[in-house]
């Protein structure tokens, strides 16, 4: 009943559920917030409706690529990534690693990209005229967030294909580590500057004048929330390739 | 040592530095986002703003740079 070529596709499977399950969690209430925060903007300024709708979408679909990096992991879990006829413990932990790696590591940057999608929105509501400073800003800020699930998402491909065959429990258990890792190690950089990028946008819905100010700030906040993902990407690439 | 300890120590690597950036990333961003409020309010305060921001971030980041010690020493040194 426990082989392990049974086992490598119970771990695909349950890795492919993680994947879209905690990362659904993240977009959907990302999405939410935004779509919640154009409401109300809308109803405070029915005249720049088309702005407030194009800006929604925009923000949304952005929210949505974590997502959608987490459907195509989940996709290759489970038509690409189990089928090996002779596969070992290494296998069974990385295919259950890649899932959990991507799912939690795009939930932070979903929540964040919505929060400062949803700031946009209603900084959008207050001064309509700014329009395009806030998206671009809120864009910017975006990407910023977006590079914590891009790590997750080059974690999860290096544990799906990279990684060495055998039965070294050993390694099996660096990969697990390395997907615990990056996974939730992502999870406050991408919201936290989430925050950032959701803060300046509403600063300079406030105050347009000081959007230079503003924006050189957020950066400055944006890389310090950044370097803990980056520790993280580099105990996970030592825990894949060197432990 | 038997192979389960180094195991477990590089499983416990992975969940030292997940669960300890989760902390000083959310943190920071918090950190750094009250900053921005703040420059926008006051903006001829914008110097003194970031200064603090910065030194609350390196407070902050002290967690997240234990846990990237400690994830190494499990990796390294047991």
């Amino acid at each position: 009943m426990f082989d392990t070529f049974s086992l490598v596709h119970v771990a695909a499977y349950i890795g492919a559920g993680l994947a879209v399950g905690i990362s659904s969690i993240g977009a959907g209430i990302g999405e939410g917030y935004i779509a919640g925060n154009a409401n109300i903007a809308m109803m405070k300024q029915p005249k720049s409706n088309d702005i407030l709708l194009r800006t929604m979408l925009i923000a949304q679909a952005i929210t949505e690529t974590g997502a959608i990096f987490a459907l195509v992991i989940a996709m290759l879990l489970l038509f690409g990534g189990s089928i090996v006829t002779d596969a070992g413990w290494q296998r069974i932990a990385s295919l259950f690693g890649a899932g959990l790696v991507m799912g939690a590591g795009s939930l932070g940057t979903g929540l964040g990209i919505g929060y400062a999608g949803g700031q946009a929105c209603q900084g959008i509501g207050r001064q309509p005229r700014e329009s395009k400073v806030l998206t671009a800003n809120m864009l910017i800020g975006q990407a910023l967030s977006e590079t914590s699930a891009i790590f997750a998402l080059v974690i999860a491909m290096l544990l799906l294909y990279s990684t060495p065959d055998g039965n070294s429990i050993v390694k099996s258990f660096a990969f697990i580590g390395a997907a615990f890792a990056m996974g939730f190690g992502t999870f406050g950089p991408g919201f936290g500057i989430g925050i950032v990028a959701g803060k300046a946008v509403d600063g300079i819905s406030r105050f347009p004048k000081q959007s230079s100010v503003l924006v050189r700030t957020m950066f400055v906040g944006a890389a310090v929330a950044e370097s803990t993902s980056i520790y993280s990407l580099v105990v996970a690439f030592l825990l894949i390739f060197v432990a | 040592m038997s192979e389960i300890v180094r195991a477990a120590a590089l499983l416990g690597a992975g969940l030292c530095m997940g669960m300890g950036a989760l902390g000083p990333g959310l943190g920071e961003g918090f950190t750094a986002g009250k900053a921005c409020e703040g420059i926008a309010r006051s903006p001829e305060n914008a110097g003194l703003i970031t200064r603090t921001m910065l030194v609350g971030q390196a407070v902050s980041e002290s967690t997240g740079i234990y846990s990237l010690v400690i994830s190494l020493l499990l990796i390294f040194a047991v």
